[in-house]
């Protein structure tokens, strides 16, 4: 059993390109977020692991089964829709059991009155009444089963999709945007809940979101997505300190990374704007050089720019700052007790932490770099 | 506006039931002269009231000249037979123009405009020989074939579907659903008010129409409610009004009792669907 | 659902294939129903085919040119146009008369909408005989207020100058309750914010509130309402072959009448055909504007 696997997947609709060749692994039991900007492709591939979208080249695989020419009903795949796409004539007991009520009658054994005097048909509708119970306990919606979608609030009602998908213990979990309905103070309680099923549960997860902060609070692992192709993947952490694309680093964290114009000298010294950065590299020409806001310090010699805005946040404090050289923005959080050393139009030296600076070339490629010592001593 | 007193609102009012009273007219005078004899309706008096109740005489004497019951019961079998297949047909085919991609889509849809342009009755000559080829004058088939496939319906659905977001069609395809079983079990039920609309269109549409079954039907025992007015006037030589009335009444009843219990519906339904007349 | 079938794109090409089973018994209805009979009422109307006969022959234009001596035509297409130029303009104007009143109160909504709307359910041959009772010369109610003011008493529906106006003043009435309803949606839909608005720039009087208000936001839904009237009243037949059978003496033929008994009583099917195509160009004609404005309204939306 080894969970979802996509090979070299491309799409196209007509003229465009939505995926242009993406692999992905998803291991048994993991939950992986597929983030990126709108129109990157994330929920195109959801849909083609679904099966409600046919791909235009490569494989998917979920549990060891090539199911790419399967359609949706045959892959046993489930799926939380980001509007929920509850049957609106149907009560929530009914939407609950429909997955079970399609897969475990026949079509003869269906049909209404009928249908229920066929051998059998009671033990099986029976059970399935079990388990649409037993699901909408665990999500706390056993109250509500007789109510219509139109009755129940926006958090009721994503329960009562997860309902529907977990009631029949599926291959693989889908989930396109299933918060982005909710007020905030409701999302930030059901990620929790999310996460706590799926361990309950334990089925091969693949979350989309446009969300950063969801995917890095929720995943196992996460893969960032632009322009149809899969950026990078991996655990949180790995995405956060380790970005492999500066379309990466720029997209994870907030507030974003902080991206600065370098040069590399002769020497290897990386120059940001004529200053070393304390960051050494081998190779010639432009890059830049990105920093996180919580990696840069105040210095007495640094990195000269203008103080144009200050962001107390309570815990920490954002300093808005633009360079002065080459007038770029620069984010720096400090500590919330520097609020009273600092202020509006002052001029500061900027040092970043050349241990936890990434070097991108023009193409937006990592860069080996190392810190030097030299600088280190002055840090 | 809503505060208006009821002296300031009696002009509006006074407008207003004039112009129902002459409405109305027509049908408070079918009531009173079904129940007048001959005499009392001859004496050309405005009364409503008739002097000798002749309830009795008037309707039973359409009972006893006209199967009045057989043309309610054709008309009902036309109605109903003409509705069950235009929704049987139009229903899945107006899914399909509606959710589902595939070649040919936009030309299917172009007929469908092209045929909401054309009156049926533009089609009469070649049908009327077609139903004759096939010796199928008189009979329900040929009172129901000709209106079995509704463009207005494909359309009126069509447009209905496409607001029926797709999730709830892919989340019933990953439940297992097959797209029979989407349209059976989950389009039409979220589809009831557009198909209630249409079908009351539908029936009013043919329980009042003369034209087709004037032409493929002969025998009295096929008549519609419509054809068996006919009928009467002429068997009648169209003097007896209080017969002639009371037949009227027994024909106009049903589907105006059915409007009186479901206004909104019967509005929305006509005017809904209004586009095509 | 097993879900171990054998594999290879059997996904794409079903699709495809369940549209097309979809579509199917519509497509053959609209095969054998509409689109076929279309094509043979254009092949029939350049014939000589009678309903009965052996052959036909193929006669071009000739049906055309007999229209054009043809008198019962003349007077079909002409009191066709004389009914339609009656019913429109009447029932649209009483329409939006009522629909303003009805619109201007809160008391008897329902009960004037659903009065109004009553003669659009009725069975109109049962209605047209109500009618022709109540348009009797000599015993209907009508001409019995008319005596007791003293006024003249016509034949109307006997004498070749009243018959289209007393055919036309059932069709107003068969109509104005469906443009009524028409009027009532479009007037809710205008913002009672323009009231208000119209107030503050000065609009004093309910009248001029109409003028500078309701009836240019009401644009859309009149020139779709004149449409839809049109094609209506062009279409009439029930009323007149239930209450006059074309007469007195083609004072009331109309189109469709004059369609049926060229066809069904004496047979000239090619003839018929030819009148049907006459009928279908003026039906598009008005179709074509109509979904030209239904188009304009949408992008108005």
């Amino acid at each position: 059993m080894s969970g979802i696997v996509i090979e070299g997947v491309q799409k196209s609709f007509g003229v465009t390109t939505v995926l242009r060749g993406v692999s992905l692994a998803v291991a048994q039991g993991e939950f992986l977020s597929l983030v990126g900007p709108s129109g990157c492709g994330k929920t195109t591939l959801l849909r083609i692991i679904a099966g409600l979208e046919a791909v235009s080249a490569g494989a998917v695989r979920i549990a060891g089964r090539d199911v790419t020419a399967l359609r949706a009903a045959d892959r046993d795949v489930a799926m939380v829709f980001q509007n929920y796409a509850l049957y609106p004539h149907l009560t929530v007991r009914q939407n609950i059991a429909v997955p079970l009520v399609m897969r475990r009658l026949k079509a003869a054994e269906r049909i209404p009155v009928v249908g229920g005097l066929l051998p059998g048909v009671a033990a099986k509708r029976r059970e399935i009444s079990t388990d649409v119970v037993a699901a909408a306990q665990m999500l706390g919606v056993g109250a509500l089963l007789e109510r219509k979608p139109a009755q129940l609030s926006g958090g009721q009602r994503q329960r009562v999709a997860l309902g529907r998908a977990i009631v029949r213990h599926p291959r693989a979990f889908l989930m396109d945007e299933p918060l982005s309905n909710l007020d905030a103070a409701l999302r930030v309680t059901t990620r929790s809940e999310i996460v706590a099923l799926h361990r309950r549960v334990g089925a091969s997860t693949v979350y989309v979101t446009h969300d950063q902060s969801e995917a890095m609070t929720m995943s196992d692992r996460v893969a960032v997505m632009m322009d149809g192709l899969i950026l990078q993947v991996g655990t949180p952490e790995e995405i956060y300190t380790n970005p492999q694309d500066i379309r990466v680093a720029a997209f994870i964290g907030s507030p974003s990374i902080n991206t600065l114009a370098a040069e590399i000298g002769a020497d290897g010294d990386v120059m940001v704007g004529g200053i070393a950065s304390g960051l050494g590299a081998s190779v010639r020409g432009p890059t830049t050089l990105a920093i996180r806001p919580e990696n840069i310090m105040l210095a007495d010699t640094g990195i000269a720019a203008r103080i144009e805005h200050l962001e107390y946040l309570g815990e920490s404090l954002l300093l808005h700052a633009r360079v002065l050289a080459s007038h770029e923005l620069v984010i720096c959080r400090l500590s919330p007790e520097r609020r009273r050393q600092v202020a509006r139009g002052e001029t500061i030296h900027l040092r970043p932490d050349p241990s936890r600076a990434f070097l991108f070339d023009s193409e937006g490629r990592r860069l080996a770099a190392h810190a030097r010592t030299r600088e280190l001593a002055h840090g | 506006m809503q505060d208006r007193s009821l002296i300031n609102d009696l002009p509006r009012l006074a407008l207003l039931s004039l112009a129902a009273f002459v409405v109305l007219a027509p049908y408070i005078w079918m009531v009173a002269v079904s129940v007048k004899p001959q005499d009392e309706v001859f004496k050309a008096s405005l009364s409503l009231i008739p002097q000798k109740w002749a309830l009795i005489e008037n309707y039973g004497k359409v009972l006893k000249t006209i199967p009045i019951w057989t043309y309610i019961v054709n008309g009902l079998i036309v109605c109903f037979g003409i509705l069950f297949f235009q929704i049987l047909f139009a229903v899945p085919a107006a899914y399909a123009l509606a959710k589902l991609n595939f070649r040919g889509r936009e030309l299917i849809f172009g007929f469908v405009m092209l045929g909401l342009l054309v009156p049926y009755q533009t089609t009469a000559l070649p049908l009327y020989l077609g139903i004759h080829q096939l010796g199928l004058l008189n009979s329900y088939t040929a009172l129901i074939a000709p209106f079995t496939c509704s463009v207005f319906a494909i359309f009126l659905f069509r447009q209905f579907f496409r607001a029926i977001p797709d999730d709830l069609i892919n989340a019933a395809r990953i439940d297992g659903m097959g797209e029979f079983s989407i349209v059976w079990r989950v389009i039409v039920p979220n589809a009831l008010p557009a198909a209630t609309a249409f079908a009351i269109f539908s029936v009013v549409a043919h329980w009042n129409d003369l034209f087709w079954p004037l032409i493929v039907i002969q025998k009295g025992n096929l008549y519609t409610p419509a054809m068996g007015i006919l009928a009467f006037r002429s068997v009648e030589a169209g003097e007896d009004y209080g017969a002639l009335m009371a037949a009227a009444l027994l024909v106009t009843a049903p589907l105006v009792l059915a409007f009186l219990f479901a206004q909104r519906r019967f509005i929305e339904g006509i005017t809904m669907t209004g586009l095509k007349g | 659902m097993s879900g171990t079938r054998s594999l290879g794109g059997r996904r794409m090409r079903s699709d495809a294939g369940i549209a097309w089973l979809l579509t199917l018994p519509a497509i053959l209805a609209y095969l054998a129903m509409i689109l076929l009979p279309l094509l043979a009422v254009l092949a029939l109307a350049f014939t000589d085919y009678e309903f009965g006969a052996r052959g036909f022959r193929w006669i071009g234009l000739a049906n055309f040119a007999d229209m054009l001596s043809d008198r019962t035509f003349a007077a079909s297409i002409r009191n066709t146009v004389v009914y339609c130029l009656f019913v429109a303009p009447l029932s649209i104007g009483i329409a939006l008369a009522l629909a303003v009143l009805i619109e201007a109160g809160a008391r008897g909504r329902a009960f004037y909408r659903a009065v109004f709307f009553l003669p659009v359910v009725s069975l109109t041959v049962a209605m047209a005989t109500a009618w022709q009772y109540l348009l009797h010369p000599s015993i209907g109610p009508v001409n019995a207020l008319l005596r007791m003011v003293g006024a003249g008493t016509p034949n109307w529906l006997g004498s070749s100058d009243w018959v289209i106006v007393s055919l036309g003043f059932i069709g107003v009435w068969e109509n104005v309750g469906f443009n009524l309803v028409l009027f009532l949606a479009g007037l809710t839909a205008i913002p009672r914010e323009l009231y208000a608005a119209s107030e503050i720039d000065g609009a004093r009087s309910g009248w001029s509130k109409f003028w500078l208000v309701t009836w240019p936001m009401l644009g859309p839904t009149m020139l779709f309402v004149i449409i839809i009237t049109m094609t209506r009243s062009i279409r009439v037949f029930d009323t007149v072959q239930t209450l006059t059978q074309g007469g007195p003496n083609n004072a009331s033929e109309v189109l469709l009448r004059t369609i049926y008994q060229e066809g069904f009583h004496y047979f000239k099917f090619g003839y018929s055909a030819a009148i049907t195509l006459v009928f279908l160009v003026i039906v598009l004609g008005l179709m074509l504007v109509q979904t030209r404005l239904i188009d304009r309204r949408v992008h108005y939306g």
